[in-house]
């Protein structure tokens, strides 16, 4: 419970699903990362720099700027694959849940594994529509855009709050805060989950039928 | 997609990342997490957990504590086993006799059975094997919650040392309000919670009883089926702790409950669209658990037997009354508990009222049973005599075959009859003593008021405050009774549950989802009929009864004086202490200003706590002893303020509950109001918490007010507030009657100008049987009784009494005294003067 969670949602063609992910994952870690630290020793560092990106959209009418580390790029791009895999192969026009979560790990003593404990956890809801023709289409491009637009915007308002930020970690403790694989850029810790939810009715019904059927077979 | 660099490029690293030569321009410090106290996960857990360390006080305590439970567990289970398997019976009731060859004397070891038979007999017993398997699993999965536990309260150890400053030994001295105080000092430092940059105390408490405010709501609202109506005993109340756990089980954390997490309900609970589905699919699952508890039944039976015979035997053989003696039951605990209110503010309220409890119980002698009972007593009496005047005699007696448990026997029926037999030298006062009561509990059905004589409310009151032998057998019974309960009663709630969860759910900030009930919010769940008429909008369904919304504000507002409420609690609780300050200033100045020898002429020590000094100025119905004193001739004006105070201890203080006839009890032996203590308590009951955050101006306390003090008064402030608002709203729901109240108390906002007036007519003997003589009282005096009060009052008072009923004069004393002198009758039968007649026991 003790984490920020914002909850963003779009609607997107099937095809415009993984840019539109992209786009909104892109732009939060931009706003997640930091250079390299480089420590010093008496404890202090210093921050490496970090180059950004812009990406054009082929399927939306929208630009969006990302930190230019190519790995990242790879890792990010791998998990919207699934997500749309797994949107797709779900069958009928899926509702799907994609987060993107920053967590701190915490070491524990002997017996416990770490733990690992979320601080912010950013929920992109995505409802996919099936357009008729190439009219709509047209018209979706532009739309979904724009949307796009508002949400990186909304990104950066809850970035500008000063909301709570893991403290800056010494050297022995930078692998609890931040992801240190990555050799260009250095994203705070994060976690890609995605879920997919037919719509929930059916799938109710469909337990509740079972339910009611088990009931009455005793 | 087209990639387009950007002039932000990073800087490849084959040199060092800063320009040369300005390596050390841009250096960062680390700010290190240095306490590992900064965003905890669970912060309901870790609240839960800081609140048990402390009232468990510390670490050891609690690591004994645990381990000795643990310890009980295979003692209770080795020990029964042990009795039913490797004793032998016909030896030690001496039906077979041991050949000894060195004495005759049969010990102890002789009962016992060789190993190899014992073990035998166990292993040949399956239904013994059971049960040790049973417990065995049992016992392995507490040992492992209690290691989990103790490296859990290690941390919260490590939280209360090295984050609240505060050593294991000083647990026991700090009251929680303190802790919680450094709490909120933390987290502004700490950030323990990352949602807020401060906590609020609402927060914490939020944390604490999320799950507990959902079920004093439900039982507030009638929602779990608790009540029943059986055949015989009539209307009767069943909530053992094991249907709480069941409930708790179903609704929050058991598999597949409504809660996703400890702190977030699951999304599908929240959207009424498929409210039936989510019904359905409830019931099916209470109706699993049912068959599951039902299943497990007898183990669970055998269970309670055995602890309640290890627990209660010693208990009742050392004292045998303790089983007549009484305790809030459960069911009491959930009705009277206010939302936000955790557990030991709760018990220390109820433990204030027990002992008028008991006594309002005890009002309610069978004259049959007390008949039966002297009788039953003189003959076991008469039996046990002899038979102990025979063992002196000789001791021989006691080896005859059951002289000794005969005696026993014979003692323990004693004991009981005895307890039937209301004492000689009491006189009970059931009007008053529920009042008294009142003030510590808090809640009370509005039918009570006025029928505290009547039998159907001691048998509600009993509901609530049960015999502990009733408790025990509930508790007994309960594994059988359980099932029935979640199956067939239950079961049929599923759809209003649903509703209940999806409409009271309210997703705080930083809290998470709580009952909305435990926000305290007047205008959401006032009723209107408690002092929040025009500030609710809530319809009838969102109403909490009994005024709980209300009394839970106050409540919370008062243990907690640093909390900010909301913008509308905020002006309900000034609003609401506006008055009774009025109140009490009015009593005050009333007492000062009528006796201006007052506080010269006594200065006897006051030996009662403040406590009682308070709560009586606002209670006090004109209690009795103001009459008895009333009735000793020399009738000053001075003696009138002691009265009072006397009146007021009296009503109030556990001693005086029983309202001892003391016709001419001499008014030095009354403790005096007249000690400084007295007057800095009145400025503070007026002040209210005020007087409590800045810890008070007066000389009288300094230096005293620990914060065990400020407790202490923050209690009696709210039994004045509690007292008030029933008060309040038996005025309200009193409907015509309350008409002329309000319509008198216009006239009083304007009390100085017809002070002179009131002067005069202070004066004035009035016949006290014909109320309407005075001005501005009579008309609302409701009943005959009640006109004693209905002379007229002096300016001060005025105001105030136009505010309450007028069965609750505060401040016109003088004029009652005085009308006790010339008019009324003797004061014995004025003490009747709550109570209908034929109540009024004298034994």
């Amino acid at each position: 419970m003790n984490c920020r969670s914002e909850v963003l949602e779009v609607s997107v063609e099937g095809r415009q699903v993984d840019e539109a992910m992209l786009a909104v994952l892109h732009t939060i870690l931009l706003q997640r990362s930091t250079g390299k630290f480089h420590y010093k020793k008496e404890g202090t560092y210093s921050i490496g720099t970090v180059g950004t990106q812009d990406v054009d959209c082929d399927f939306i009418d929208f630009t969006f700027v990302r930190v230019s580390s190519d790995e990242l790029d790879r890792v990010i791009r791998k998990a919207v694959a699934e997500f749309k895999d797994a949107l797709g192969n779900s069958g009928s026009d899926g509702m799907g849940q994609i987060s993107l979560e920053f967590y701190q790990k915490k070491k524990s003593r002997w017996p416990f594994s770490d733990e690992c404990i979320p601080w912010e956890v950013w929920s992109i809801k995505v409802n996919v529509v099936n357009l008729a023709n190439e009219q709509e289409r047209q018209i979706c491009r532009e739309k979904v855009g724009e949307k796009l637009g508002e949400k990186v915007i909304n990104i950066v308002e809850v970035i500008n709050r000063h909301d709570y930020l893991p403290k800056m970690p010494t050297q022995s403790e930078v692998d609890n805060v931040f992801d240190t694989s990555l050799k260009d850029v250095q994203p705070y810790l994060y976690k890609i989950t995605y879920q997919i939810t037919d719509s929930l009715g059916t799938s109710v019904s469909t337990t509740m039928r079972r339910l009611i059927k088990d009931t009455l077979a005793l | 997609m087209a990639h387009f660099d950007t002039e932000y490029q990073r800087l490849e690293a084959s040199y060092s990342d800063s320009p040369p030569g300005e390596e050390n321009l841009l250096v960062h410090v680390p700010e290190g997490s240095k306490s590992p106290w900064h965003h905890i996960e669970n912060l309901d857990l870790f609240f839960q957990r800081v609140y048990s360390l402390h009232q468990k006080n510390g670490f050891t305590c609690m690591l004994l504590g645990e381990i000795f439970e643990l310890v009980q567990l295979v003692f209770v289970v080795a020990f029964t086993v042990f009795l039913a398997n490797c004793v032998d019976y016909d030896i030690l009731f001496a039906n077979k006799f041991v050949n000894h060859t060195d004495s005759s004397k049969v010990t102890l070891p002789d009962a016992f059975l060789p190993v190899d038979v014992c073990s035998a007999r166990i292993r040949d017993n399956v239904f013994v094997i059971f049960i040790l398997i049973i417990s065995g699993v049992f016992w392995l999965h507490r040992l492992i919650k209690f290691i989990y536990n103790i490296c859990c309260y290690w941390e919260i150890r490590s939280f209360y040392i090295n984050a609240l400053k505060m050593t294991m030994a000083d647990i026991p001295y700090f009251t929680w309000q303190e802790v919680q105080a450094r709490i909120i000092e933390i987290q502004k430092e700490h950030q323990i919670c990352i949602h807020k940059k401060e906590l609020t105390e609402l927060d914490i408490y939020h944390r604490i009883l999320r799950f507990k405010n959902y079920m004093v709501a439900m039982v507030n609202k009638s929602l779990l089926p608790v009540r029943f109506r059986l055949p015989l005993l009539g209307n009767t109340i069943f909530y053992t702790r094991g249907l709480k756990y069941n409930f708790e089980l179903i609704f929050f954390w058991g598999p597949g409950s409504l809660f996703e997490n400890e702190w977030s309900l699951k999304p599908e609970y929240r959207r009424g669209g498929n409210r039936l589905e989510l019904a359905d699919r409830l019931s099916s699952r209470i109706l699993w658990i049912g068959i599951a508890n039902l299943l497990l039944c007898p183990v669970i039976l055998i269970w309670q037997i055995l602890y309640a015979f290890f627990s209660y035997t010693e208990l009742i053989k050392r004292e045998p009354g303790s089983l007549g003696a009484r305790c809030w039951s459960l069911y009491g605990r959930f009705y009277l508990r206010h939302f936000n209110e955790l557990d030991h503010e709760l018990m220390s309220r109820l433990s204030k009222g027990y002992k008028a409890s008991s006594k309002y119980m005890n009002c309610f002698m069978s004259p049959l049973l007390t008949v039966v009972a002297k009788n039953v007593a003189f003959f076991a009496g008469s039996i046990l005599a002899v038979l102990i005047a025979l063992t002196i005699y000789d001791e021989d007696v006691l080896a005859v075959e059951h002289v000794l448990s005969s005696i026993t026997l014979l003692g323990v029926c004693i004991t009981i009859c005895r307890s039937f037999i209301p004492d000689k030298h009491m006189v009970y006062c059931p009007e008053q003593l529920l009042k008294v009561i009142l003030a510590f509990i808090h809640y009370m059905p509005d039918h009570w008021q006025g029928n505290a004589h009547r039998y159907e409310t001691r048998d509600e009151f009993a509901q609530l405050f049960q015999y502990k032998a009733v408790f025990i057998l509930e508790e007994l019974l309960s594994p059988v009774i359980t099932p029935f309960i979640l199956i067939f009663c239950l079961r049929r709630k599923s759809l209003e549950i649903i509703d209940f969860f999806r409409n009271f759910t309210v997703d705080v900030v930083g809290v998470g989802d709580t009952c909305s009930f435990a926000q305290m919010d007047v205008r959401q769940h006032g009723h209107p009929a408690w002092m929040s008429a025009g500030k609710t909008e809530a319809s009838i369904y969102q109403q909490a009864e009994d005024g709980k919304t209300e009394l839970s504000l106050m409540h919370f507002a008062i243990t907690n004086p640093h909390w900010q409420p909301p913008r509308e609690s905020t002006h309900f609780i000034s609003h609401l202490k506006e008055k009774v300050h009025r109140e009490a200033a009015a009593g005050q100045q009333g007492i000062i200003a009528e006796n201006p020898e007052f506080t010269s002429t006594h200065s006897l020590q006051s030996d009662s706590e403040p406590r009682s000094l308070i709560a009586n100025l606002l209670m006090g119905p004109p209690s009795l002893a103001s009459l008895h004193l009333g009735r000793e001739g020399s009738i000053h004006p001075l003696s009138i303020g002691v009265s009072e105070g006397a009146s007021a201890l009296y009503s109030i203080s556990p001693v005086s509950t029983s309202l001892h006839l003391r016709g001419s009890y001499p008014s030095a032996r009354l403790p005096r109001p007249d000690h400084p203590a007295v007057v800095a308590g009145r400025a503070m009951t007026g002040s209210g918490t005020d007087a409590r955050t800045i810890s008070s101006g007066s000389s009288a306390w300094e230096g005293q007010l620990t914060s065990m003090v400020l407790s202490e008064y923050a209690s009696t402030e709210m039994s004045i507030h509690a007292l008030y608002m029933h008060e309040m709203h038996k005025q309200q729901s009193r409907g015509e009657v309350s008409r002329h109240t309000w319509h008198r108390q216009e006239s009083d906002e304007s009390s100085e100008s017809v002070s002179e007036d009131i002067e005069a007519a202070r004066n004035f003997p009035r016949s006290s049987t014909f109320p309407t003589t005075s001005h501005r009282e009579g008309p609302a005096q409701p009943s005959g009784s009640q006109q004693r009060y209905g002379g007229a009052s002096d300016p001060v008072s005025g105001s105030f009494r136009a505010q309450r009923t007028p069965r609750m004069p505060m401040g016109g004393w003088s004029e009652e005294n005085q009308m006790g002198r010339h008019h009324d009758p003797v004061p014995e039968e004025g003490s009747e003067d709550e109570l209908p007649p034929q109540i009024h026991k004298v034994t």
